[in-house]
């Protein structure tokens, strides 16, 4: 009954959002992309937090995606929309081969390695002047579509969708079982069957290809990119932030998360250019220290509280 | 054939031998009590022989076939399954899902068979309201969630370390029974490693005792407990 209520609200807010572009304008529509880029890169990363292991490569495997995409479509001739599945495969291919060396790493080992990974990406990409277009970058010679809004719209809003749906998928499955268990508890893990590297593998490749497709479809959807704009860091800090403010280990808080702080940035962006980073970093800082289960985190705890007199909540606080 | 042979076996941790060639079987159906004082290597012994650590020379085979240096999840598949002296609980999972956990990926079951498998443990070892959080629960059910984990794997072979550890002589008294109840059940080989030695005497057919690594004695406790090794080693050497 409980769960009928819910698939039926998740249709009906689905309908709605595939809907937008009948009554909103290009802007609106373009500021609606950027929050489902965003979005999409949130619950990415929170999937792979799910095992525990935090990962500061998300703009790295943005910018592959990007750019798997752009020279595939320069270089190759290959058609828009079929890049777009390339450049996921290559990403995908790419964290597989990475992830037999860095997923043996833990805690902030792997987090440092994914950091220096994205900017070795990056570097690379800027001194490939001949293959990649160096420091300017790449200019397609029209973005796919053919720059119509409301069909780019729809091709964010379907690697959104897709995003939704793994993550999903993750929360009921097998998966939840494996990679809460090695986030809580890897020997436990182990003594119950758990093959920890194979799970972890199967979650890294998964997020890679998601941010690598978000990627190809944001150079796809703009036309041109640069290794400054592909590799930003912003692709990495925004997602993780959204995915903090809004609730770890789920999907439904990363997303409650992009959509508040994504319509807040964009609001920022205007009144304080630039100062709009440091504003992140402090919602960063303050949700660590007052919020740790974020927005969602507080809801549940809120409703549980109203529902049975604080007895549960008052354990849950243990 | 014994269900699990260990042959020369050994763990250094650089200088100190925490195991040292320890060779000893275990019978489908036993249940074996493993002693020995504080450091003596119990512990080690049991992360050598399901492969939380590797060892640094001699051998373990399961049921004939050499383990000694298969992989931990591999080991639990087959059919070796434990518990930790200090808990283990998955804090984040429900107590139904903690035991659930055993049976998915040992067993490779679905989740509706790993739930209906896990319901079916937990209620034969007295564990109800399945779906609390972990951190509601008492030690003595936190134990009992343990051992139904290590169960859900459907182990042949299942060691115990220090389940005793904590619980009130009536608490004790049950698992006494309980762990007697699920090893004749299943035909299990259990080791179990405790401190008390009126629980020793009362679960075990047979003991092996271990001091500063090495087998020093082995056989029923009634004997060993009357061997002047064993009792040197734990009121400590009279010279």
């Amino acid at each position: 009954m409980k769960l009928k209520t819910s698939y039926l609200s998740a249709a009906v807010i689905a309908a709605v959002v595939i809907a937008f572009p009948a009554f909103l304008g290009a802007y609106p529509l373009n500021v609606a992309r950027s929050v489902m880029t965003y979005m999409a890169l949130a619950i990415s990363w929170d999937m792979l937090l799910r095992s525990g292991q935090i990962s500061f490569g998300i703009a790295g495997l943005f910018g592959l995606g990007s750019y798997a995409s752009a020279i595939a479509v320069m270089r190759g001739g290959m058609d828009p929309f079929l890049s777009i599945l390339f450049a996921a495969a290559f990403a995908g291919v790419m964290a597989f081969a990475l992830g037999f060396a860095i997923l043996r790493l833990r805690a902030m080992y792997f987090s440092i390695t994914t950091l220096a990974l994205m900017e070795i990406f990056r570097i690379v990409m800027h001194n490939l002047h001949d293959f990649s277009g160096g420091p300017e970058g790449i200019v397609l010679s029209a973005p796919i579509f053919g720059g119509n809004s409301t069909a780019l719209y729809w091709l964010c809003l379907a690697g959104l969708f897709i995003t939704i749906g793994v993550s999903w998928y993750f929360e009921k499955s097998k998966m939840h079982l494996a990679l809460t268990a090695i986030r809580n508890d890897e020997t436990s893990a182990r003594s119950n069957g758990v093959d920890i590297f194979r799970y972890l593998l199967v979650a890294f490749v998964i997020t890679s290809i998601i941010q690598g497709m978000m990627g190809a479809i944001q150079i796809q959807s703009y036309g041109f990119t640069t290794p400054e704009t592909a590799f930003d860091a912003n692709f990495t800090l925004l997602p993780l932030a959204m995915a903090l403010l809004g609730g770890i280990h789920s999907t439904i808080g990363p997303m409650a998360g992009a959509v508040l702080l994504g319509v807040a940035s964009e609001w920022l962006k205007l009144k304080i250019p630039y100062g709009h980073l440091m504003v992140y970093g402090i919602i960063i800082i303050l949700v660590i220290l007052f919020m740790p289960q974020g927005l969602v985190g507080l809801a549940r705890r809120m409703l549980r509280g109203s529902d049975k007199s604080g007895r549960k909540a008052g354990a849950s606080h243990e | 054939m014994s269900k699990l042979v260990t042959s020369g076996l050994t763990k250094a941790f650089s200088g100190l031998v925490a195991v040292n060639n320890v060779s000893f079987a275990m019978e489908e159906g036993e249940i074996l009590g493993i002693i020995g004082p504080n450091g003596a290597g119990k512990t080690t012994f049991i992360h050598l022989v399901s492969g939380i650590l590797m060892p640094t020379s001699g051998t373990v085979a399961f049921k004939g076939k050499d383990i000694t240096y298969a992989p931990a999840h591999m080991r639990s598949r087959m059919g070796i399954a434990r518990t930790y002296q200090l808990i283990h609980p998955l804090e984040n999972l429900k107590v139904i899902e903690n035991v659930m956990v055993g049976a998915v990926f040992s067993k490779d079951k679905s989740l509706r068979e790993a739930r209906r498998t896990a319901e079916e443990i937990c209620a034969e070892l007295e564990l109800d309201r399945l779906e609390r959080d972990t951190t509601q629960l008492s030690i003595f059910e936190i134990k009992k969630m343990e051992i139904a984990r290590a169960l859900a794997n459907e182990p042949e072979v299942l060691f115990l370390d220090e389940v005793m550890a904590g619980l009130n002589s009536d608490e004790t008294k049950g698992m006494i029974a309980t762990v007697q109840r699920i090893a004749t059940e299943r035909k299990l080989a259990v080791g179990v490693v405790e401190h008390v030695m009126g629980v020793i005497r009362e679960l075990t057919q047979r003991v092996i005792v271990l001091e500063a690594g090495e087998l020093i004695a082995e056989g029923p406790y009634e004997t060993v407990s009357k061997n002047p090794r064993v009792i040197e080693a734990y009121l400590g050497g009279a010279a």
